[in-house]
């Protein structure tokens, strides 16, 4: 009897599995725009145009906009001035896309793209997803992070490629985790909703969410802003040193929002001891958060990469700090135009949920969550995604953006990623009466 | 203490009482359109029935699995007759099915703000008076990147550097309560230790919001008779012309009746003395005329947000309701910068403390209130999401009170106050949020507060410049 239940359990889950990968290769080929899909900052044309990346793993032809959106400001309105055609790096010119994560005394670590993945947490997104991120890191030699949700077993196997974050919910943080991280991630706040700390709505604190965060199933979690151990910047430094004493050799990233200060931040943080900095503007976020929260708190990051990047220029200290963009990076172009206005690289969410199938309908915190199996811990539900081919996709993404790099780069003369950080020159602004910036 | 005599509290019955507001659901009274428009091809879903009956060998558990988690296609004739109230617009079913069924936006919908709001602020508010929750959603920020009015603009908030400004942690106590009256710069003592001269009149609401004046489509005493039950609910003030104030039941404390400018327009005998009043328009004789007639009344005087409010101040005004369009504009201005313009002014006359802004005109969700306290004004005058609340339909040409067409549905009182009700639990509860991002204690202290504002103009043109092509708007 129950095998005969599981069975067609079984076959439910595998026809809608089905119907939703073909689902994703067709509708990029429909002909037609779906009227219901994207807004201003995810148009239609973006996802669809993540999807074929995610299945391809080239930028898509046939003139579907891939690189801007249309919210009419930020990297929307951003262009590159490319060199005339004979100044251009041949296409068989190498071109280096790595950045090194922290660069002073002895740590450091390269990584051959300049992204990695953003935190999710186990809870805000199920066990699958995040092994399909951590497949795909590894697969990229790059890095994924735990979000503030603990570390689930099934990712030990990918553990020189997972950072595990500690934020002020201290949920799943143990001492063996922080132990077994080339990178530990101490979260001060999220651009989604800075200066709010975390909810995990009841419904998605299951059994296994709940054992993991060591909390009581079925009961909402917040995670308090800010850190109630932190009065000061000057405080951050024990929080580095508690880190370090666990794990000397773990680069200590820090992930804050872009509030007016971000560049003093970024120079407390600094001098804390803190080898990367991920700054997360407001306009981005995977999770549920209060809508007064997601426009109108912080700046967006287009505007506090520069402002960060001069400070540490003027401080002397630029080259120390590996400064990392978030919070509203969608494309390959948004990576390079964030390098080009001062970061190192950018860190990548929302992003690589487009890439599984994210439609963005922001329902995220709806009943039992995502009806892809994205963001939710509900079992019939996450078994939509198999970590396999979802490690595909993400790694498929990040090809296309690689590729989609090395071009602006031999476009531009440069060999290395390296080269373009903080290159505003290179840079155009594309006014209103010139149609949507790109 | 004497000074503490001419203080009032609206909505406590202690001084040190902490203010609760009593949200419960409130259904709307008719059903908004629906989201999204469910096109099923009927036809094709017959085909791919009896397809997977054939690949599925009958296994009806199979076959009746819809791609539908929210309830569209579970109704008696499944998708033959989708349910498109349920529709929350995921498009799995047409990410699945795209030869089957296709999912478009409800042009209906789009028309329920009218000409005055998008659809989402619709949404929001009508979800607010429904629940007197908080709007939550996932997936990050959809909008345009800023633009004009309050959407330029960012509020700042804490980060390590200074995550306790005040001591403040996450969802501590924080005070939403606002002085509204007359603050003398300082107070003089006899030898007795007794006042002399002015000391401070004031009331004190419990949000940093009031109820404007209502179109003058929709005046009636049953919706000033809500206006006033909701305002004595939540403990703040209702504004109402003064003809209609003289009723008894509206001659409460949180009522504010509002004479007209003009002498003999509207009867200034209301029987009683209400704790303030509001002159519909600057006149220095009317003025004095009002204060004489009613000297235990604090006086407002409602003008223009374009208006030369630092003249008004000098000639005795103490107490300013800056009025801008529904749109937020007045004298060519948007409320904002009036609010930034009348704030400034105030505090290069030096009288700044002694005076109090009240802004109405443009404030529609609450983080339009948070960002016209940062430039200036104490408190806003809530117009246009009342009347959504109460689910009121508004005409083609909705400009500002005198030539906005408002119909509202029958009210039942309950509701209607109850709907008020969730409404400012809602907003307050988003204040706070706002307001603990920026780690404020009170929201006096976020008035004229511009440091923690972050504006469009200012860091694009900080970061772009150098950026060929870029020119700084004016």
């Amino acid at each position: 009897m129950h095998r005969a239940r599981d069975d067609v359990e079984d076959l439910v889950v595998a026809k809608h599995t089905e119907a939703l990968r073909r689902g994703f290769r067709v509708w990029p080929r429909l002909g037609f725009l779906p009227p219901a899909l994207g807004d201003a900052r995810w148009t239609p044309e973006l996802i669809l145009a993540t999807w074929v990346q995610a299945e391809s793993g080239c930028p898509p032809g046939g003139g579907l906009e891939h690189r801007v959106g249309r919210s009419g400001g930020g990297f929307d309105r951003l262009d590159f001035t490319f060199l005339p055609a004979q100044e251009q790096l041949a296409e068989r010119e190498p071109v280096d896309t790595s950045i090194a994560l922290g660069r002073r005394d002895e740590r450091s670590l390269d990584i051959p793209i300049p992204w990695y993945g953003a935190g999710m947490s186990f809870g805000s997104v199920s066990e699958r997803i995040m092994l399909a991120r951590a497949k795909a890191a590894r697969a990229w030699k790059t890095f994924t992070s735990t979000g503030e949700g603990g570390y689930p077993e099934s990712l030990f196997e990918y553990r020189d490629h997972v950072i595990v974050q500690i934020a002020t919910g201290m949920f799943g943080v143990r001492e063996e985790t922080i132990l077994s991280s080339p990178i530990v991630e101490l979260k001060y706040a999220q651009g989604a909703k800075p200066g709010l700390g975390g909810h995990l709505l009841g419904d998605k604190a299951t059994v296994a969410v709940a054992r993991m965060r060591e909390s009581v199933p079925w009961v909402s979690l917040f995670s308090p802003f800010p850190f109630h151990s932190v009065y000061s910047v000057e405080d951050h430094r024990k929080h580095v040193d508690w880190v370090r004493a666990i794990h000397p050799q773990a680069l200590v990233a820090v992930k804050v929002s872009t509030p007016a200060d971000v560049d003093m931040v970024a120079v407390g943080s600094y001098h804390a001891g803190a080898d990367v900095l991920q700054i997360d503007g407001g306009y981005g976020g995977t999770g549920a958060a209060p809508e007064i929260a997601k426009k109108n708190i912080a700046m967006p990051i287009e505007l506090a990469i520069p402002r960060v990047h001069r400070t540490l220029v003027e401080e002397g200290i630029r080259d120390e700090l590996t400064v990392l963009a978030s919070g509203g990076i969608r494309t390959a172009w948004d990576v390079a135009k964030a390098i080009a206005l001062g970061a190192d690289g950018c860190v990548l969410g929302t992003t690589e949920l487009v890439a599984l199938g994210c439609t963005r309908c922001a329902n995220c915190e709806r009943g039992r969550g995502c009806p892809f199996g994205l963001t939710t811990t509900d079992p019939e539900l996450s078994r939509l995604v198999d970590p396999d081919w979802g490690a595909e996709r993400v790694s498929r993404l990040y090809s296309s953006f690689q590729r989609e790099i090395a071009g602006i780069l031999r476009r531009l003369g440069m060999r290395s990623v390296r080269e373009l950080r903080g290159r505003t020159d290179v840079l155009m602004y594309v006014g209103e009466g010139s149609g949507d910036g790109r | 203490m004497r000074v503490a005599a001419g203080a009032d509290r609206v909505g406590e019955s202690g001084p040190y009482a902490r203010h609760r507001l009593a949200g419960a659901f409130a259904p709307d009274l008719f059903p908004v359109p629906p989201r999204f428009r469910v096109r099923v091809r009927k036809l094709s879903l017959a085909r791919l029935l009896l397809r997977e009956l054939v690949e599925y060998r009958g296994k009806l558990g199979v076959v009746s699995s819809r791609p539908c988690m929210y309830g569209v296609f579970s109704g008696p004739l499944g998708g033959f007759a989708p349910r498109e109230q349920l529709c929350v617009g995921c498009l799995r079913c047409t990410v699945e099915y795209p030869d089957v069924v296709q999912i478009h936006p409800n042009p209906e919908r789009e028309r329920t703000g009218g000409s005055l709001l998008p659809p989402d602020d619709v949404d929001a508010l009508l979800y607010e008076a429904r629940t007197g929750r908080v709007p939550v959603r996932g997936a990050g920020y959809r909008g345009p990147f800023g633009g004009e009015g309050w959407d330029g603009l960012w509020t700042d908030m804490s980060e390590i550097v200074r995550p306790t400004r005040d001591g403040i942690h996450s969802r501590e106590t924080i005070a939403t309560d606002v002085d509204i009256g007359e603050f003398p710069s300082w107070l003089r003592f006899d030898a007795a230790g007794e006042p002399l001269g002015p000391i401070p009149r004031f009331l004190t609401i419990q949000v940093p919001f009031l109820f404007d004046l209502p179109p003058s489509s929709v005046g009636s005493p049953e919706l000033f008779r809500v206006l006033a039950d909701a305002a004595r609910r939540i403990g703040t003030l209702a504004l109402v012309p003064a003809q209609w104030a003289t009723e008894p039941a509206l001659r409460g404390p949180h009522v504010v009746p509002v004479l007209s400018r003009f002498r003999g327009a509207a009867p200034d005998d209301l029987g009683f003395a209400p704790r303030m009043l509001e002159i519909d328009g600057w006149d220095r004789a009317r003025f004095s005329e009002v204060i004489q007639r009613f000297p235990t009344s604090l006086i407002a005087v409602r003008v223009s947000a374009g208006a030369d409010i630092l003249g008004i101040v000098r000639d005795g005004a103490r107490i300013l309701h800056l009025v801008a369009d529904y749109r937020g504009r007045a004298g060519g201005r948007f409320m904002g910068d009036a609010a930034r313009s009348a704030h400034g002014q105030l505090v290069e006359a030096g009288v700044r403390e002694e005076v109090t802004l009240i802004g109405s005109g443009g404030l529609v969700r609450p983080e339009h209130l948070a960002k016209a306290i940062v430039c200036g004004i104490d408190a806003g005058a809530l117009d246009v999401p009342l009347w959504v609340a109460l689910q009121g339909r508004f005409g083609a040409e909705c400009r500002d009170r005198e030539t906005c067409r408002v119909e509202l549905p029958r009210l039942d009182p309950g509701w209607a106050a109850q709907r008020l009700v969730n409404l400012a639990a809602s907003w307050r509860d988003q204040l706070l949020e706002v307001l603990g991002a920026m780690g404020l204690r009170e929201v006096r202290r976020l008035r004229g507060e511009l440091g923690r504002a972050l504006f469009q103009l200012e860091l694009e043109r900080e970061a772009f410049s150098g950026i060929r092509g870029y020119a700084p708007r004016a």
